[in-house]
């Protein structure tokens, strides 16, 4: 029983991981909470929907309830939501960023923008269910653990993303200028790292990831405009909890805002299942402010 | 078409002043108001489009046969989104802004219960719903006898699904129930007529609607053993829920509350995933007043009447229309009181369409009683404001919803007798 939920935990957490990757990463290097981050996982989904749409899902590979159209419809909603993501910024935050406003200021116009993007898609698609494939598989049966061959499949494509990502960051230029930018922007600035050019980086890189995590939980099993919306809340739970700025935290909070979801049913009523991110966020608030890979005195 | 505030401060005025002056002439300000809130947007929304169309024709239908005093009527529509505090909202608006002379609405028991206690029973404005079923608003008192609905409560589902489980031989049965006023009713309703009927429950799993998966719920659920499956909700929650269920090695022995009687239910699943699967609705009654619905609204929005809530919406707008002709004035009271003489014992039977409601018009205007025979049959009121009718089983073969038997109104009181003593 506790190993199967630590199993769901863990595939679900994979998904809220892919978000609040970008979530964490607005939060150190442009300094305010994105509420619109979870409409990007939303266009992501229905982006790749598109490509779906002319192409299939594909047949069915292997245990697999799709081919490889869906991952190439997957890498160009990536890309796509990249684009977006920074056309947004263009649009309204950077304007803001320039004019000196205050961060509530960004956090009302990430509302805003929230809105506009969630009823765009509304706008486009409607309010029905889509479906990228109507394919249904049956567990495995892994060590007494179901395991759906899709999210296992998911689960390893994102621990490949985080671990490119992760070489990004550590080894290449623009991700040495992002990690300058995350401590200290002043700093970085005056030692004649192009800002903007950092930050749009960080909004395609932000935007690609949240596309992905928007067409792995479009794939189990449905599409719907509040599908991002849904998870708004675990992602900043899992940003904040992990220490913002920072991709093993962003990773490991997802991971452990899906496993405290899922464990914790075993325990209470399901009832109560939402709440269980935020008493532990609350939790790291209290014990540990900075997240658990955030650092001290930083903010 | 909204009026903007000043406006509707001055009507509000007027109306007041017109109270006050104790006029007690059918003197009416046009157009008449009413107002409605359903969840056009948010889980519900596919079920919803009809309902909202189905409330649309039954206004329109009323100001072809000759409005409300005279009067064109305005339906002013509100979004409740499928949150509570957002209906609430709504309702807020329509009754204290718009100052609408009566109300409908709205789909989820778990919003029309609070829009009834902080919005309609205190400002006595008389509210009809074409789909609430939790028993408590018309039992608990809390209405104030201005709540009616045109759907049969959640015990006669729950009671109907209960015999026909037993029938099919259900044993060991998980039910995962949405936890709402509806969820929790349909439960308990149900709970005690397995005990009489025959069956088991061996786990009970409550879940929240909008969650991005329900792993959690079915792996809870699965971990009682069970042999069969009672799902309790909303189409495009279930859509996940079943479909995790079968993912993870459910048995395919699964019966499904009235929402899921829609092609989206099905289709989000897939066809072939779903077949034999079952469930409860409230029975069509066959006749000329139910055909000539269905022809008008085919004709009007060229879609077919299928699907929950369309008729009983029909009906929920038709009474209204009626009740506030029928009525001395236009204050919730005269309404309230209006509203049970829809359905005379002796009264002349008016049905659907604008030429039957002319007719009813014609006698009200006479002194003459009627007897109201609506989309969803003869609309008769008992004490609590509620209504019986029979039930029927659905299941779904071939990928079509198809009716599997009808359980008539006396199979069902009878039912009623059996299990409550």
């Amino acid at each position: 029983m506790i190993a199967q939920a630590l199993a769901d935990g863990i595939f679900t957490g994979a998904i809220v991981a892919l978000g609040a990757i970008g979530v964490s990463f607005t939060l150190q290097i442009m300094r305010f909470a994105n509420f619109s981050h979870s409409e990007l996982i939303t266009w992501g989904a229905y982006l790749a929907l598109v490509f779906v749409a002319f192409a299939g899902p594909g047949t069915p590979t292997g245990p697999f309830t799709f081919g490889w159209q869906l991952l190439a419809a997957a890498a160009m909603a990536a890309l796509l939501t990249g684009l977006a993501a920074w056309g947004v910024d263009v649009l309204v935050f950077r304007r803001l960023r320039r004019r000196g406003a205050h961060p509530l200021a960004m956090v009302f116009a990430a509302f805003g923008a929230a809105l506009v993007m969630r009823h765009l898609v509304v706008l486009v698609w409607g309010h029905e269910s889509r479906f990228y494939t109507r394919e249904l598989q049956i567990a495995w049966q892994v060590m007494g653990v179901k395991v759906l061959p899709d999210q296992a499949f998911i689960l390893l494509l994102a621990v490949a993303v985080v671990t490119v990502l992760h070489l990004f960051l550590a080894y290449s230029r623009t991700g040495m200028a992002m990690r300058a930018m995350a401590e200290s922007p002043a700093l970085a600035q005056a030692c004649g790292i192009r800002t903007e050019a950092v930050i749009r980086t960080t909004w395609i890189v932000s935007g690609a990831l949240a596309a992905l995590a928007g067409v792995f939980a479009g794939l189990t099993p449905q599409l719907h405009p509040e599908i991002g919306f849904n998870l708004l809340l675990a992602l900043f739970a899992a940003a904040i909890l992990g220490g913002s700025g920072s991709l093993p935290g962003a990773v490991i909070g997802g991971l452990l805002v899906g496993i405290a979801e899922n464990v914790a049913l075993l325990f209470v009523n399901p009832g109560y299942k939402g709440a269980m991110p935020f008493l532990l966020l609350l939790l790291v608030l209290l014990v540990r402010p900075q997240g658990i890979f955030g650092e001290k005195g930083e903010r | 078409m909204v009026a903007t505030p000043r406006k509707s401060v001055a009507f509000a005025v007027a109306a007041v002043g017109l109270l006050c002056a104790g006029t007690t002439s059918a003197q009416v300000a046009c157009p008449v108001k009413i107002g409605g809130v359903l969840p056009l947007t948010g889980s519900m929304a596919p079920i919803t489009k009809k309902i909202a169309q189905a409330a649309e024709l039954a206004i329109e239908h009323i100001n072809q046969g000759g409005g409300i005093k005279g009067c064109p009527v305005q339906f002013i529509l509100r979004d409740d989104q499928g949150q509570p505090t957002v209906g609430v909202d709504a309702a807020k608006y329509l009754v204290e802004v718009e100052r609408v002379a009566a109300f409908t609405g709205t789909i989820s028991s778990g919003i029309t219960g609070p829009i009834i206690s902080s919005v309609t029973a205190p400002s006595r404005v008389v509210q009809i719903t074409c789909c609430s079923t939790a028993s408590a608003f018309t039992l608990d008192g809390r209405s104030g006898g201005y709540f009616f609905r045109t759907i049969p409560t959640s015990k006669t589902q729950a009671y109907a699904t209960a015999t026909e489980t037993a029938r099919r031989g259900f044993k060991r049965t998980a039910v995962i129930y949405v936890n709402t006023d509806f969820g929790t009713d349909m439960l308990r309703f149900y709970r005690q007529a397995v005990a009489k009927l025959g069956g088991d429950i061996v786990v009970e799993v409550p879940y929240n609607d909008n969650q991005p998966s329900y792993r959690a719920e079915v792996t809870r659920a699965l971990a009682a053993k069970p042999e069969s499956l009672l799902l309790i909700g909303f189409p495009k929650d279930a859509v996940t829920i079943v479909r995790e269920w079968l993912s993870l090695g459910g048995p395919r022995q699964v019966a499904l509350n009235n929402s899921m009687r829609t092609m989206d239910f099905v289709n989000g699943v897939g066809a072939r995933f779903v077949e034999d699967f079952f469930g409860m609705d409230n029975a069509q009654v066959a006749g000329p007043h139910v055909d000539a619905f269905n022809r008008l609204f085919e004709e009007k929005y060229k879609a077919d009447t299928k699907g929950p809530g369309i008729h009983t919406q029909y009906d929920a707008v038709m009474v209204l229309g009626l009740a506030m002709n029928i009525a001395k004035d236009l204050t919730g009271p005269s309404i309230r009181d209006a509203v049970r003489q829809v359905h005379a014992p002796n009264g002349t039977v008016v049905g659907t369409g604008p030429a039957e409601f002319r007719k009813a018009l014609e006698l009200i205007r006479a002194g003459r009683p009627i007897k109201y025979h609506g989309a969803t049959g003869p609309i008769e009121f008992d004490a609590n404001g509620d209504v019986t009718g029979p039930a029927l089983v659905w299941r779904i073969t071939n990928g079509q919803i198809v009716t599997d038997r009808v359980i008539s109104i006396e199979e069902m009181q009878a039912l009623f007798k059996r299990i409550d003593g």
